[in-house]
């Protein structure tokens, strides 16, 4: 029996895969696709994991779909970077059991460290489908219709939903499933496919394998323009006039939300498809003088689109990302609409929306570490060295990347996951005279940070390497990793030994409690003096996560600032950087506020002037 | 009919429970829903908005143009502000009388406008407005994250759309059991308040 709930974008795929009878799940935490996999953990038919990495999870599933069953890889966009060599040898040999790949967008950079459209490396670069849902309810018949297309064309299929798809709230409608009909391994070697190695094919005059599955791919990615003609996620909507409007993913939504207002009606054509269905593409192109596509990040159709009218000699003017409205950014009702009247002029707009007017500058607001949290002593003391010891740090992704932002502004780059250490190393052996730290969390160093650890220590490079280890992936919500001690049902799993990992390696291993300011300043202190590479392993849990399950992370202690000492120096507000700590520019002093404030104390060890106790 | 619903404050304010409830709200009228949050690295003392759509015609898209919106409830003062453009002509706003500095204002480097200036400049952006210091009533409650009830409360008073004991009802369906009386105590707060 279907029942309809009200939930996030990202547990219908979730359940989209489930209906499909998906066996095997893996991904790495990144907003905004994170809830996907969590949501797995309801349905004991599937294996789901937090893979270390995202090449890791889309490894992990090819040998569940080559075993023969469905299996699907969960990452957002710079994971699928991550995965780009696996990517482009599984387009080539195929897969058996249906393959889905999740990569998630982030028109905007809202939760990310870049913008960047995942269709390019998956579709225009591995030849591979891709669906562009323009709604959570569109996405789950995507997840569904992929893993059958999958099987049907034996190539991976994947689906970008945007942000606003992961993160919409909408009725979904659960559908029955039978967990059973889908269960079974069956291994069947296909080496012709899955070896991936230079040797000369029988058959097809002694070409190399590489080539002759080329041959193939391309062959498929033909097939597919074909298949998606009678698509469900692609039509034409009729209109008046000789300009029509293309909507590709949410771009759809937002004409359609816009056209409310359009004194006419304009021809539409809806795409959700990777190849685009060139002969609805041509029909809808006829008679037409300019059409307008609307998608998000990057002009990937509106391309298509123009070299497709220039093989069809047609003459319609293509306009789009690529200048003819913004080229960056997310796309919303307003860049349609005026998108739309820089094309067609005399379009009456009715009843337009006129936004209130502000005549009050407002504040960017940044964000920082929680209070409460571990990282803010460890940033305050790696600062006080940094500064001390004239050192360079170099920075990773994580919450204790606010350490590079005002007021903290402590690392001097932050890039992609494990960037830190080698970045570190390469300035170390240019030459750089200053000394080099980098820090890491540990999910990160998990992810990509250890390759860069063994490479800093076999390199005999020097720098002192800061693991910030909160024991999970706070930034996007508490997953667990392989440095946890559980697994993503909270079940008991190994947990790798940091300091055993560090002495392996060679390098010197240090290990401290961040709340410990002393000890922690001496540490980073030795660290940093002492030859060869050496790791500090500051551990504590992760304050927001521990302190929501009961964790007592210190005794309370009731801090209050004393007026009279306070002389307003600012170093608690500049190298410490708590938000319960305000300063009052008309007092010139600085004053806790009681409701922020979760009486770690440690402030009052900041203070030199005593003014905090 | 239509209710298009902002909610905007800093991360840890509670804006999914609350925007959870309203949209329970209109489902349980057979209206159709659509929403959307911004979260992520919005958290950790950034800013949160949410998003809501309720109309009882299609809605397309879960985020709704600037200039449409019928209510903003600014969990944070200059969160308001930031968001008071998305306000269409007969929409209105709650204020939460609650100010969080930035890192910007605490250095000096922006200035966090007054309480009179924010109120001065939201009324003279928008005529209809209402003010209520929610966090400050939650934390005399008990708990100052209980502002998000605070402010359905005052919403439940205002706009005759939410009627009271609905939206009471599914506050109390929704909290979690140890914070059930906190916020039944102050979803009545406001609703006084207001």
């Amino acid at each position: 029996m279907s029942e309809k709930r009200y939930i996030m974008g990202n547990l219908a795929i979730t359940r989209g895969a489930v209906e499909s009878g998906v066996r095997v799940a893996a991904g790495y935490p990144g907003t905004p696709a994170t809830e996907i996999i969590e949501g797995f953990v309801e349905y004991p038919e599937v294996h789901a994991e937090w893979a270390c990495n995202e090449k890791v999870a889309l490894e992990v599933t090819l040998g569940a779909s080559l075993a023969n069953v469905r299996a699907m890889a969960v990452m957002k966009h710079n994971g699928t970077n991550v995965c780009a060599d696996i990517l482009m040898h599984l387009n080539f040999t195929g897969i058996a059991g249906g393959l889905v790949l999740i990569s998630a967008d982030d028109p905007g950079g809202l939760s990310s460290q870049n913008e960047e459209d995942s269709r390019i490396l998956v579709h225009t670069y591995a030849n591979l489908p891709v669906f562009d849902p323009c709604s959570a309810f569109e996405a789950k018949a995507m997840v569904k219709d992929a893993f059958q297309l999958s099987e049907a064309t034996q190539m991976c299929f994947a689906i970008r939903p945007v942000m606003r798809v992961c993160h919409s709230r909408s009725l979904i409608t659960f559908e029955d499933y039978d967990a059973r009909g889908f269960l079974g391994a069956r291994w069947e070697d296909d080496r012709d496919r899955y070896i991936m190695s230079a040797v000369e094919v029988r058959g097809l005059g002694g070409i190399k394998r590489p080539q002759a599955r080329h041959r193939w791919l391309n062959k498929k990615y033909k097939e597919l323009t074909g298949l998606f003609e009678e698509s469900p996620y692609n039509h034409i909507e009729e209109g008046e006039g000789d300009i029509g409007l293309v909507g590709c993913g949410i771009g759809y939504t937002y004409i359609k939300e816009a056209a409310k207002k359009f004194g006419k009606q304009y021809p539409v054509l809806k795409l959700g498809t990777l190849p685009i269905p060139e002969k609805k593409v041509l029909q809808f192109l006829k008679g037409k003088r300019k059409v307008l596509i609307f998608e998000e990040i990057e002009p990937v159709v509106e391309n298509l689109l123009k070299q497709l009218c220039h093989e069809s000699q047609l003459t319609v003017e293509v306009f789009g990302r690529s200048g003819f409205y913004a080229s960056d950014g997310e796309l919303t009702v307003q860049v349609i609409t005026d998108a739309v009247k820089k094309a067609d002029p005399r379009l009456e707009i009715i009843d337009e929306f006129v936004p209130k007017q502000l005549d009050i500058e407002v504040p960017v607001r940044t964000r920082t570490q929680c209070v409460g949290c571990a990282h803010r002593p460890l940033l305050y003391n790696l600062k006080r060295i940094a500064r001390k010891k004239k050192a360079i740090v170099f920075g990773d992704i994580g919450c204790h990347d606010a350490g590079s932002f005002k007021p903290m502004e402590l690392q001097s780059t932050i890039y992609c996951m494990g960037s830190s250490i080698p970045m570190a190393t390469g300035a170390f052996f240019a030459g750089e005279s200053r000394p080099v730290f980098s820090m890491v969390g540990d999910s990160t160093f998990f992810h990509l940070g250890l390759n860069g650890l063994i490479n800093a220590a076999y390199q005999k490079g020097k720098q002192a390497i800061i693991l910030a280890d909160n024991g999970t992936t706070a930034m996007t919500g508490f997953q667990p990793h392989a440095g946890s001690g559980i697994n993503l049902y909270g079940e008991i799993a190994s947990k790798v030994n940091l300091e055993k990992l560090g002495e392996a390696i060679g390098v010197n291993v240090h290990r401290i409690d961040p709340y410990d300011i002393n000890r922690t300043y001496e540490t980073l202190k030795a660290s940093v003096e002492e030859d060869g590479v050496s790791l500090v392993i500051a551990s504590s849990p992760c304050f927001l996560m521990g302190s929501r399950q009961g964790v007592k992370f210190f005794e309370p202690r009731e801090v209050k600032t004393d007026r009279e000492r306070c002389n307003g120096c600012m170093i608690c507000i500049n190298d410490f950087g708590c938000p319960a700590l305000i300063y009052k520019p008309d007092e010139q002093k600085v004053h806790i506020d009681e409701l922020t404030c979760v009486k770690c104390g440690l402030c009052a060890e900041v203070c030199k002037r005593g003014a905090i106790s | 009919m239509k209710k298009d619903i902002v909610i905007a404050g800093v991360g840890g304010q509670g804006n999914i429970f609350a925007s959870n409830v309203l949209c329970q709200y209109a489902m349980a009228r057979d209206l159709n829903v659509l929403g959307t949050e911004t979260i992520g690295a919005a958290q950790r003392g950034g800013s949160v908005v949410s998003h809501m759509r309720i109309s009882d015609q299609a809605i397309y898209s879960p985020l709704l143009p600037a200039g449409s919106g019928d209510v903003l409830l600014g969990m944070e003062a200059l969160e308001l502000l930031r968001n008071l453009k998305i306000l269409g002509m007969n929409g209105y706003y709650i204020l939460n009388l609650y100010f969080v500095p930035t890192t910007y204002t605490n250095l000096g480097i922006d200035r966090y406008p007054s309480e009179e200036e924010i109120v001065h400049a939201a009324r003279k952006a928008c005529e209809r407005g209402y003010e209520i210091a929610a966090t400050y009533k939650a934390a005399e409650l008990g708990n100052p994250q209980m502002a998000n009830v605070v402010m359905l409360g005052a919403l439940s008073k205002v706009d005759d759309f939410f009627d009271r004991n609905g939206v009471r009802s599914l506050v109390e369906r929704l909290s979690p059991a140890n914070l059930l009386e906190y916020n039944l105590q102050s979803f009545d707060a406001g609703f006084e308040l207001a």
